[in-house]
C-alpha cells in the first residue's frame, strides 16, 4: 500500500501542471455578437466584426459605466482570402482574444449570396469549435452585410440582439418570415430536393447615420434596421426575394407560420374583415398521377376574427360558414402565388422533391437530373385549405353604425 | 528519516515506562485520624476548598469522626443535614449495640443517604471526593465511607443554543453528566435504556458514559465503542471532542464520524435506531455513533413535520450542501473556461462588471471568500458588545466599497452571499465546516481546469465519501450500498407509517421493525358504512 501513496502524491501534483489549460479570462475576450460577410473586391472576403462593449452595454453604476456615452458595441474589419485567415487577419487590430461562442448572427452581403453562394462560407462556421449551430443566418438585401452590423439600434442596445428578436417575433405574428439558424440552412443545403429560405434584412435611411451614436438618441433614428423580403434560394445561391403574401404563402406551406392576419374583401369593401390565425396545420403529400408527380397541400387554420369593417351577423353560424369560405379561398391564392414564385425562380424552397423522395424514391431517381430545371417548375400543386372562426373577439356583432 | 522515526520511538517508550509506575496513592489507609487527615491535606495541598469537619460519634467511646467534602461541588444542605446532624445527634447509638462495630452502625443507622460506598483504598477516596461526594472517616479504622453528595451551582436546563427548531422539545444538555442521562431516560422509560460509565483522563478522572438500548443497538458496536474509549489514555477530557478525535476511524479527513447534539430528543430518537450516546461529563454535545453522511442533513424537525414538507427540506439541504461547495468554483469555471455556457445577457452583465477588476476570476474569488471567512471567524469570536460594529464593517466594506473601488465585481459578492448563506443553512456545523474547507479544493480545481476540474472534485470527493466508514457502517449507507428498506428515511422522508424497519446496518437484527403493520390512517368506519348497508339492501 506504502509504494500505492508514493506513487499517487507526484500524480496528483502533476495535475496541477498542465496550469490553466485554456484559460481565458473574461475581460481578455472580445464577445463578437455578429459577423458581416462581404465579398471583397478582387476576390476574397471582407469580415465585419460586432464586438460587444460589456460596460456600455449592461449600464448602471458598475466600471465607469457611462452607459449612453459610448457605443454599446465596436466594429472591427478584416480581410483575407478565405473566412479564417480573414478572421485571424482581425487579431491585427483587436486587443482581445476573438470569442465566437456567443456571435448569434451571421450576416452575408446580397452580393455574396447571390454570386458565390452560402455554402462555402457555412464550411469555416461549422467547422469551428467555437461558433454555434444556433447562430442566426440572415441576408443584407440591397446592402452590404459590413454596413449592416455597422448600425446601432435604439431599444435593444445589442444590434446583432435586435436583429434576431426582431426576426423572430415578425415570424411569430406576421408570419412572412423563418428564423433559420446554420443548422437548419446546412441541413437544407444537403438535402435532395429542398432549398433554403432565408429572411433579408434592409437598412432604411441613410446607413452612414447608422453608426453614430447619434443614432439611437433620436425618436425616430435616421437609419434604421428592419425586415426585407424571404430569400429563395437555388443550388446555395439566391435567386429571388419573395414579398408579402407570396412570402407568407411560402413560410405556411413549410408549416412554419405561427400566427398571422388576413384580410378579405366583403359586399364590394376592399379588407373588410380581419382573420387572425393562431394555429394552423400544413401537410404536403407527394403523388404520382400517370407516372407524373404531384403534390397535394392540406392546410388547416383556426382563428379568430380580428376586426370588422362592415355590418356583419357574426353571431350567425350562417354567416360564420360564408366567412370561413372566404378566408379559406385568399389563404388558397396565397399559397399558390408562393409556389408560382417559386416555380419561376426554379428555387423548390418548399421541399417538394424531397417528400416524392420519400414517397417514391425509384421515381425520384429519375426525377433527380432534371428536377430544378424541368420538373419542379411544371409541378402540379393542389391546394385545400380548411379554415375554422374559433372566436370572433370579445364581441359578436359589430357595433351599430348610423 | 528512519533514525528520526526511531528515536520518536523510543521516546514515546520512555513516557509509557513513565506512566506505568503505581501512583502514590494507592497506598492503604492509615487507622489514626490524624494521619489520614494529614494525609488528605498533604495531597490536596491543604487547598482551601476542602472542608474538613471533625465530630464525635459516641461520646462514652469517644470514637472521633471527621467529614470531608469538597465546597461546591458538593450540596452543603445534604451534608449538613443528613450527616453532620445525625451523626452529632445519634451518640447514643452505640450503647444501643454494643456489640456492633461502629463503622456498620455509622454505615447503616446513621447516614441518612442513598448512594454509600465503603473504600479501602486512597485513589477510590480520592475519587469520590473529587467527584462531589462527602468521605466519612473514623479513628481507628483503615477504610472510609463515601456518601453521594454530589451537587453545587449547576447551569439549569436550556434551550440548546445550536440545534434550534420551531416544533420540538426546548430543553437541551447541560454540563452535568447526570442530568444529562436523566433527560433521556425521561424520553425513554425503559429498563432497557443502558448505561456504562467510566472515568477517561489521567488527571481530570471525567465520566464518560456509554448509553444505549439493550437489544436495538448492535452489540458488536457497543463492544466497538466499549474497547475504543477503554484504549484512551490521555491526561484529560475537556469535551466530546476529545473522544471524537482519539476514537474516529478516519483521521484524514474532513468529514465527521460520529454525529453530536445538545438535544435530548434527537438522542432518543437515535438511540431508538440503534445507535449509541456517548455523554462525557462537562459538556453539553453529546456523541452519537455510528454516523453517517445523510444524517448530517437530517433535522429532528423532519420527523415532527409532515413528510412531505420534510422530504422538500431534504431536497434542499442537499442543494445548500452543494451550492455552498461548489458555487464560488461553478463561477470561476463559467467566467475563465466555459463562457460559452453563460446565456449572452448574463455573460454581458458579468463582462461589464469585470471589466474594471484587476485579478483573475480565482483570485477575485479567493479574495472574496477569505475576507468572507475572517469577517465570520471574528463575528463567532468578538465580543458581543462589539459584535454589530462587525455587520456594519463587513456590509460596507465587502459590499459596497470593494464593488465601488473596482476590486470585486457585484456578481462575485452575490455568489460569496449566497455560499455564505449556504452554508449557515447546512443543519449540521459539523458537515458545514468541512464543506467551508473543501470550497477551496473545488476553487482551485475549477481555477486549473473549469467544469471539468469540478466534476474531478466531485468524483473524488465522492470515492472518498464511500471509502469512510464509521464503526465499521459505511458511510453513504443506506445509498451506498443501497439499502431498500431504509432508503425511506435519505433524500425522501417517507410517513411514520412507512417506515417499518430500523437502519438495517446500524441496528440489531433482532429487532428491527419499529412500526407495525396497517398503521397508515385511513377514514372513519362511518363513512364505509352507507356503502356496506347498501350492499346488505342489494341482498335481501
Amino acid at each position: 500500500m506504502k509504494w500505492i501513496h508514493r506513487c499517487l502524491i507526484p500524480a496528483a501534483c502533476s495535475l496541477l501542471l498542465s496550469g490553466c489549460w485554456s484559460q481565458k479570462e473574461l475581460n481578455d475576450l472580445a464577445i463578437i455578437s455578429a459577423m458581416g460577410i462581404d465579398l471583397k473586391e478582387g476576390g476574397g472576403y471582407t469580415a465585419t466584426l460586432q464586438i460587444i462593449n460589456p460596460a456600455n452595454v449592461a449600464g448602471g453604476l458598475q466600471g465607469g459605466g457611462a452607459g449612453t456615452n459610448a457605443p454599446p458595441v465596436s466594429i472591427y474589419t478584416a480581410e483575407g482570402d478565405n473566412i479564417v485567415a480573414t478572421n485571424r487577419q482581425a487579431t491585427q487590430k483587436l486587443p482581445r482574444i476573438r470569442y465566437y461562442a456567443h456571435t448569434n448572427l451571421l450576416v452575408v452581403s446580397e452580393e455574396l449570396a447571390r454570386k458565390e453562394g452560402i455554402e462555402l462560407i457555412l464550411d469555416a462556421i461549422e467547422r469551428d469549435a467555437e461558433f454555434r449551430m444556433t447562430s442566426v443566418l440572415v441576408i443584407a438585401q440591397g446592402t452590404t452585410a459590413g454596413e449592416l452590423v455597422k448600425v446601432l439600434t435604439p431599444v435593444d442596445k445589442i444590434p446583432a440582439n435586435k436583429v434576431i428578436k426582431n426576426l423572430r417575433f415578425a415570424e411569430q405574428q406576421r408570419g412572412e418570415h423563418v428564423t433559420m439558424n446554420v443548422q437548419d440552412i446546412i441541413k437544407d443545403l444537403t438535402a435532395e430536393g429542398k432549398e433554403p429560405v432565408i429572411a433579408g434584412f434592409i437598412i432604411e435611411g441613410d446607413p452612414k447615420e447608422g453608426v453614430a451614436l447619434e443614432n439611437t438618441h433620436q425618436t425616430e433614428p435616421p437609419a434604421r434596421i428592419g425586415l426585407g423580403s424571404l430569400g429563395l434560394f437555388r443550388e446555395g445561391k439566391l435567386v429571388d426575394w419573395a414579398e408579402g403574401s407570396a412570402a407568407r404563402g411560402t413560410v405556411w406551406i413549410l408549416d412554419k407560420l405561427k400566427g398571422t392576419n388576413i384580410s378579405i374583401d366583403w359586399e364590394d369593401k376592399q379588407d373588410a374583415v380581419v382573420y387572425e390565425v393562431i394555429r394552423q396545420n400544413t401537410k404536403v403529400t407527394a403523388k404520382l398521377k400517370q407516372g407524373k408527380p404531384a403534390i397535394n397541400i392540406q392546410v388547416q387554420a383556426e382563428g379568430n376574427i380580428g376586426e370588422t369593417r362592415v355590418q356583419l351577423q357574426l353571431d350567425d353560424p350562417k354567416v360564420l360558414l360564408k366567412l370561413e369560405k372566404a378566408f379559406e379561398k385568399e389563404i388558397e391564392a396565397e399559397l399558390i402565388t408562393a409556389v408560382e414564385q417559386a416555380q419561376k425562380a426554379k428555387s423548390d424552397v418548399f421541399g417538394f422533391g424531397e417528400s416524392i423522395h420519400r414517397s417514391y424514391p425509384e421515381e425520384w431517381k429519375k426525377l433527380k437530373a432534371e428536377w430544378h430545371d424541368a420538373q419542379f417548375p411544371e409541378l402540379k400543386v393542389d391546394v385545400t385549405v380548411e379554415a375554422f372562426i374559433r372566436r370572433t373577439g370579445l364581441r359578436n356583432n359589430p357595433h351599430k353604425r348610423n | 528519516m528512519p533514525s528520526f522515526f526511531k528515536s520518536k520511538k523510543r521516546k514515546a517508550r520512555k513516557r509509557n515506562n513513565q506512566h506505568s509506575q503505581p501512583p502514590e496513592f494507592c497506598q492503604v489507609i492509615h487507622p489514626s485520624l490524624a494521619d489520614q487527615l494529614d494525609y488528605i491535606r498533604n495531597k490536596t495541598g491543604s487547598s482551601t476548598d476542602i472542608v474538613i469537619r471533625k465530630a464525635s460519634f459516641d461520646e462514652k467511646l469517644g470514637i472521633r469522626t471527621a467529614i470531608v467534602y469538597v465546597e461546591g461541588i458538593s450540596d452543603k444542605k445534604t451534608i449538613n443535614d443528613f450527616l453532620i446532624e445525625s451523626i452529632i445527634k445519634n451518640r447514643e447509638l452505640h450503647e444501643k449495640h454494643p456489640k456492633r462495630d461502629p463503622f456498620d452502625i455509622l454505615l447503616d443507622e446513621v447516614v441518612a443517604l442513598g448512594d454509600v460506598a465503603v473504600h479501602h483504598q486512597w485513589d477510590s477516596i480520592f475519587q469520590s471526593l473529587m467527584a462531589g461526594d462527602t468521605v466519612i472517616l473514623i479513628d481507628g479504622f483503615s477504610k472510609a465511607l463515601s456518601a453521594s453528595t454530589r451537587g453545587g451551582e449547576q447551569r439549569s436546563i436550556e434551550e440548546p443554543g445550536s440545534q434550534v427548531t420551531v416544533r420540538g422539545p426546548r430543553d437541551g444538555f447541560t454540563e452535568s453528566i447526570g442530568t444529562n442521562i436523566a433527560l433521556i431516560r425521561r424520553r425513554i422509560q425503559n429498563p432497557d435504556l443502558w448505561n456504562e460509565m467510566m472515568k477517561i483522563g489521567t488527571v481530570t478522572k471525567t465520566d464518560v458514559a456509554i448509553v444505549y438500548i439493550k437489544g436495538i443497538a448492535k452489540d458488536e458496536i457497543v463492544d466497538e465503542i466499549r474497547s475504543r474509549l477503554k484504549r484512551i489514555e490521555i491526561d484529560s477530557i475537556l469535551e466530546s471532542g476529545y473522544i471524537e478525535q482519539l476514537t474516529e476511524e478516519h483521521v484524514l479527513t474532513t468529514f465527521p464520524t460520529y454525529y453530536h447534539t445538545e438535544r435530548p430528543d434527537m438522542v432518543a430518537g437515535n438511540l431508538l435506531e440503534g445507535r449509541v450516546a456517548i455523554i462525557v461529563n462537562g459538556t453539553p454535545f453529546v456523541l452519537i455513533a455510528p454516523a453517517l453522511f445523510i444524517q448530517f442533513f437530517q433535522s429532528v424537525e423532519d420527523y415532527y413535520g409532515r413528510a412531505d414538507i420534510a422530504t422538500a427540506l431534504r431536497f434542499l439541504r442537499i442543494l445548500i450542501f452543494f451550492i455552498s461547495i461548489i458555487a464560488p468554483a461553478s463561477y470561476i469555471a463559467g467566467t475563465t473556461f466555459h463562457q460559452e455556457m453563460i446565456p449572452t445577457r448574463l455573460l454581458i452583465a458579468i463582462a461589464a462588471q469585470r471589466e474594471t477588476v484587476p485579478f483573475p476570476a480565482f483570485v477575485e474569488a479567493l479574495i472574496m471568500e477569505v475576507a468572507f471567512e475572517i469577517l465570520r471567524e471574528a463575528g463567532v469570536r468578538m465580543p458581543r458588545a462589539v459584535g454589530s460594529a462587525i455587520s456594519i464593517v463587513g456590509a460596507l466594506v465587502i459590499g459596497q466599497a470593494a464593488v465601488q473601488a473596482g476590486i470585486v465585481s457585484p456578481a462575485m459578492v452575490i455568489v460569496v452571499a449566497i455560499t455564505a448563506i449556504a452554508n449557515f443553512a447546512t443543519p449540521s456545523f459539523t458537515v458545514a465546516i468541512s464543506a467551508r474547507l473543501i470550497r477551496f479544493a473545488f476553487m482551485l480545481a475549477a481555477a486549473t481546469f473549469g467544469f471539468y476540474g469540478i466534476i474531478l472534485g466531485l468524483v473524488m470527493l465522492t470515492v472518498h465519501l464511500t471509502s469512510l466508514r464509521s464503526f465499521g457502517v459505511p458511510y453513504l449507507a443506506p445509498i451506498a450500498p443501497v439499502i431498500p428498506s431504509n432508503i425511506g428515511d435519505t433524500l425522501v422522508r417517507m410517513p411514520m407509517w412507512a417506515q417499518k424497519k430500523r437502519p438495517k446496518l446500524v441496528a440489531s437484527d433482532r429487532n428491527e421493525t419499529r412500526v407495525g403493520d396497517n398503521q397508515k390512517p385511513k377514514p372513519d368506519e362511518s363513512r364505509g358504512m352507507k356503502r356496506t348497508s347498501e350492499k346488505n339492501g342489494g341482498q335481501t
